[in-house]
């Protein structure tokens, strides 16, 4: 599926990605500066953010928008690099495999820190 | 010397910076505060999992990120980060046809109407833009 998409259309999910990522990450950076930022970095502190379902959301959101941009950049700096059918594809498949895995192990922490189970 | 196919540099052609101008020097540095920033938020997700381990592994952790290493790194991600967003920004109006000039005959010396000073400026104004946003980074993470 991933070798069917047309570039144009991936490019259109990688700036719509970017934009999304800037406008809810610039929410997550104010929030360090809400407080102190060593006073922000406390354990209770962070637990709280985490338990607040609103912000755990948009961490999730976060993730998932940053891991398909971040995985989708370095899909495109691989393919500039070398070109051939089996290459583009491995890379494609790869990048897609560890974007899903950084996103379950990132949504693992978000959900078990939200539901209390520490 | 080594024949090259098809005139491929390979990496060494790709992170040439001194050919081409400034727009070159930009693509080097997105790409290389792309790799760098796609590293920092694959360490970021690792480091906050150590929530999991409760308050111990936490402060443990932090303690590893609050020093002047982790300082100087996280001044560099932020200079990363507001880069890669300002001259992404860029990138993308220049995608959409912003800025870029209008197409007419290609006449010698062959100036390519996309490279205008407006972009120019834009790349500039990222580098000054990252420079700034450090700075500030560090004054916030040292408590000024």
């Amino acid at each position: 599926m991933v070798n069917k998409m047309r570039e144009s259309t991936i490019m259109k999910i990688h700036y719509g990605t970017a934009l999304g990522a800037v406008a809810l990450v610039a929410v997550h950076i104010l929030m360090r500066l809400t407080q102190s930022f060593a006073e922000s970095l406390e354990y209770t502190n962070v637990i709280a953010n985490y338990q607040f379902l609103p912000y755990a959301g948009m961490l999730e959101i976060i993730l998932i928008l940053l891991s398909i941009h971040g995985f989708n950049g370095l899909r495109v700096i691989l393919l500039e690099l070398k070109q051939g059918p089996r290459y583009e594809k491995a890379v494609s498949y790869g990048c897609v495999a560890a974007m899903m895995g950084l996103i379950a192990y990132g949504s693992r922490t978000i959900i078990m820190v939200n539901m209390g189970m520490l | 010397m080594k024949p090259q196919d098809e005139n491929k540099e390979g990496i060494g052609g790709m992170i040439n910076p001194r050919r081409y101008g400034i727009e070159r020097v930009a693509y080097l540095l997105m790409r290389l505060s792309g790799l760098g920033l796609l590293a920092y938020f694959i360490g970021h997700i690792y480091e906050t999992s150590s929530i999991l381990k409760g308050q111990v592994g936490w402060n443990e952790f932090l303690d590893l990120t609050q020093t002047n290493e982790g300082h100087a790194l996280l001044a560099i991600v932020i200079a990363m980060c507001v880069f890669h967003t300002v001259n992404g920004i860029r990138v993308m109006l220049g995608h959409g046809g912003v800025g870029v000039g209008k197409p007419s005959r290609p006449d010698y010396p062959y100036d390519p109407a996309s490279q205008n000073m407006k972009h120019k400026i834009g790349i500039y104004s990222a580098i000054v833009l990252a420079a700034i946003a450090m700075m500030y980074g560090l004054a916030v993470m040292y408590g000024e």
